[in-house]
């Protein structure tokens, strides 16, 4: 389990991550998400142990992130690259062997991840040889081969094909079934719905919100409704209670005034329009995303 | 400190960079320029050709020509043939312009090397000249001068009736040879020439090493940073680890080179190509060389870790080892006086003692005492720059985009 308690990171009087707090259980996989600069690095790198927290406390199991957390930990930047001129073997066993597996294992599960990643015959190819994709394909091996505990993917999706996407999002499907812990962050607000069990939204260092997708669905889904109808509908733009809408001829999306619940809204419009179909609509995470960030702008 | 990462590292660096295309260039290119540099002037010392020399002669009073070729044709050149053969061009009847002209045109139609003149002003007074396509090599010219020389001397005793054996007496020389005293009764022969080349030598190979590994370590320094890798690398080690099987990987690397090099080096003082007085002082001039290497490399950890760019990472790499090899200007004072206020200075100051102490060391004995001292002073250097590097590299690393300023380099220190 990964504690983060109270973080707070400041850079020359900036400050780049302001009380951050979260849990995440074994076998999770967690969303860290957010718009350019707002603190999703500067958290990783402190849950990586590379830069010092200003204040507040990271445990693993219980204890203190040390220096001993570093084989335990594995980690993919959102910049990928590798060393051009070497070989895919070898930078995969270095990698493994600097998380302090053997040479020999490695060398075993390098086999077995090349092979699962289909690239096993680029084994002794050098980098610059191989595409874009496969290239990516190598330094997500180098992130996991040793089987770490916590796993960390700065958008591990850009840069892939949609079949390879599928690969790697099935790797990760499989990782995490094993008990491991998951940190994404991620702009691909799709994928992170579809991935994440819990997220955390944060902008300019705070946190926006936190919980579960489906906490979070209900927390800013219950207001929105989709209806299909026949009849004149223009009376529902100067509803009081209707916050905003977008009103097409025999279809309405329609978001409602925090203290209105849907039912009400229905009992109001049932008489003057013939409604075909009515439903509470959980919004996407995308539009939660885009919504809590405006909103935390003004 | 985990030295089990460092070594990984190490191993990594020195695996990875042993196969480099650059390293085997600069392992056959730097020893071909020590070649180059010791055995041209051994070289220069002896034979200077392979073949018999046609030389003209034109001498109006005639009485030159025998005294010459029987000195000059006792030359004999390795393959037993004579070194020079002396053609007569003087005619009794024509004028010494004519005469010229003449021999003029054999040396541009290759018939003849090049033709000796000798005018006579009046009785007592001579002017010889030696005329070429080529200006002749100065052993040439030397010989000539020796030949025409003992000619003019011995006719000059024959007309004042002394036996022109004497003249045997008269021209031998006696040599002062110098020798260097290293310990009381034990010295050793000084010959100018290899003191002075193989310190330089030594220093070349030291500023090679260093432009082209520090270059390599920047290098790859900025394409980690650049790629993230380093991110990957410091959350798998300390950047401490990380620094330290950094320089260690690289001076394993030097090591590796001058281990080539010296194997190459001892063959070639064996089959004699080299003089062998090049390796008295062998142990502390590498020594030095190593220190200095080492000292180098951990700068450039330090700058690798804030450059932007690769042309501004060569010419700082550049620069530096210009500093190194600074002190060669003074290497003629060096040798003239090792011991003046301003050498002294420089071999105290960190960048430029190895290559001071590798000039001074093979011109006069350094005191044990001096010894210790300055090689107190590189490990001292090298742990302080390894503590300053890496607090640069902690912080550089992870700074993109813009170098920083002085002012917030200092700032890092704290």
């Amino acid at each position: 389990m990964l504690v983060v308690q109270n973080l707070r990171k400041e850079y020359n009087n900036v400050v780049a991550v302001d009380d951050l707090s979260f849990r995440i259980d074994e076998g999770k996989i967690f969303g860290i998400l957010g718009p350019n600069g707002a603190g999703k690095t500067t958290t990783i790198r402190t849950i990586l142990n590379i830069i010092k927290p200003t204040s507040g406390t990271i445990s693993f199991d219980s204890k203190p992130v040390t220096d001993e957390f570093f084989n335990i930990i594995g980690y993919l930047p959102e910049e990928k690259g590798l060393y051009k001129k070497s070989k895919v073997i070898d930078i995969i066993l270095y990698f493994a062997q600097l998380k302090n597996i053997s040479r020999l294992k490695a060398a075993a599960s390098a086999d077995f991840w090349l092979k699962k990643m289909e690239i096993l015959h680029y084994k002794n190819k050098k980098i610059d040889e191989l595409s874009k994709g496969n290239q990516q394909k190598v330094q997500f091996i180098t992130s996991l081969i040793h089987e770490p505990k916590l796993l960390i993917l700065d958008e591990p999706f850009s840069g892939y094909d949609p079949i390879n996407q599928q690969i790697i999002k099935e790797m990760i499907l499989n990782f995490v079934d094993s008990g491991k812990i998951i940190v994404l962050s991620t702009h691909q607000m799709e994928t992170a719905e579809k991935l994440c069990s819990e997220i955390l939204l944060i902008n300019k260092g705070k946190e926006v919100c936190s919980g579960s997708i489906s906490q979070i669905k209900k927390r800013f889904g219950k207001n929105h409704i989709k209806i299909e109808f026949e009849g004149d509908s223009t009376f529902l733009n100067s509803l009081h209670f209707v916050r905003h809408i977008d009103n097409y001829k025999n279809y309405a999306e329609i978001e409602l005034n925090e203290n209105i619940m849907p039912h009400e809204f229905l009992k109001e419009v049932v008489d003057k329009i013939n409604i075909t179909q009515f439903s509470v609509v959980e919004p996407t995470l995308n539009k939660i995303f885009i919504d809590v960030i405006k909103q935390s702008k003004n | 400190m985990n030295f089990k990462k460092s070594y990984i590292v190490a191993k990594w660096e020195y695996l990875e960079k042993v196969k480099t295309k650059t390293f085997i260039i600069s392992l056959f290119l730097t020893p071909l320029i020590l070649i180059v540099f010791t055995i041209l002037p051994t070289m220069l010392a002896e034979e200077g050709s392979e073949n018999t020399k046609f030389i003209g002669f034109i001498d109006t009073s005639g009485v030159y020509l025998p005294l010459m070729r029987e000195k000059l044709e006792q030359i004999i050149l390795p393959n037993g043939q004579p070194n020079y053969i002396l053609v007569n061009f003087s005619g009794k009847s024509k004028h010494i312009e004519q005469l010229k002209s003449v021999a003029d045109s054999n040396v541009i139609d290759g018939r003849i090397e090049g033709y000796i003149i000798v005018y006579q002003i009046n009785q007592d007074s001579l002017k010889v000249e030696y005329r070429s396509k080529l200006s002749g090599s100065f052993i040439d010219i030397q010989r000539f001068e020796t030949a025409f020389n003992e000619a003019r001397i011995k006719l000059k005793l024959i007309d004042k009736g002394i036996e022109p054996d004497v003249l045997k007496i008269l021209s031998t020389k006696v040599n002062i040879s110098q020798i260097k005293i290293e310990a009381v009764g034990k010295g050793t022969n000084i010959n100018f020439f290899t003191t002075f080349f193989s310190s330089i030598v030594f220093l070349l190979l030291l500023m090679m090493m260093i432009i082209y590994s520090g270059g390599m370590l920047v290098r790859s320094l900025l394409e980690e940073k650049s790629s993230r890798l380093m991110e990957i690398l410091i959350s798998s080690c300390t950047p401490d680890e990380l620094i330290t099987g950094k320089i260690f990987g690289l001076s394993a690397l030097g090591l590796t080179q001058i281990i080539i090099w010296a194997l190459v080096s001892t063959t070639l003082v064996n089959s004699a190509v080299i003089p062998s007085e090049i390796f008295n002082n062998i142990l502390p001039v590498l020594l030095y060389f190593l220190l200095g290497f080492i000292f180098y490399s951990s700068i450039f950890v330090g700058i690798g870790s804030v450059v932007t760019s690769e042309q501004e990472a060569q010419m700082i790499t550049t620069y530096l080892s210009f500093i190194l090899v600074f002190p060669v200007v003074f290497s003629i004072s060096i040798f003239n006086n090792p011991n003046t206020p301003l050498i002294s200075i420089l071999s105290y100051i960190p960048l430029t003692l190895p290559s001071v102490m590798i000039l001074r060391i093979n011109v006069a004995p350094i005191s044990s005492i001096e010894i210790f001292l300055t090689i107190a002073i590189m490990l001292v250097s090298i742990y302080i720059t390894i503590i300053v590097s890496s607090k640069i590299f902690r912080i550089g690393i992870l700074s993109y985009g813009k170098r920083p300023s002085i002012k917030e380099l200092i700032s890092w220190l704290k």
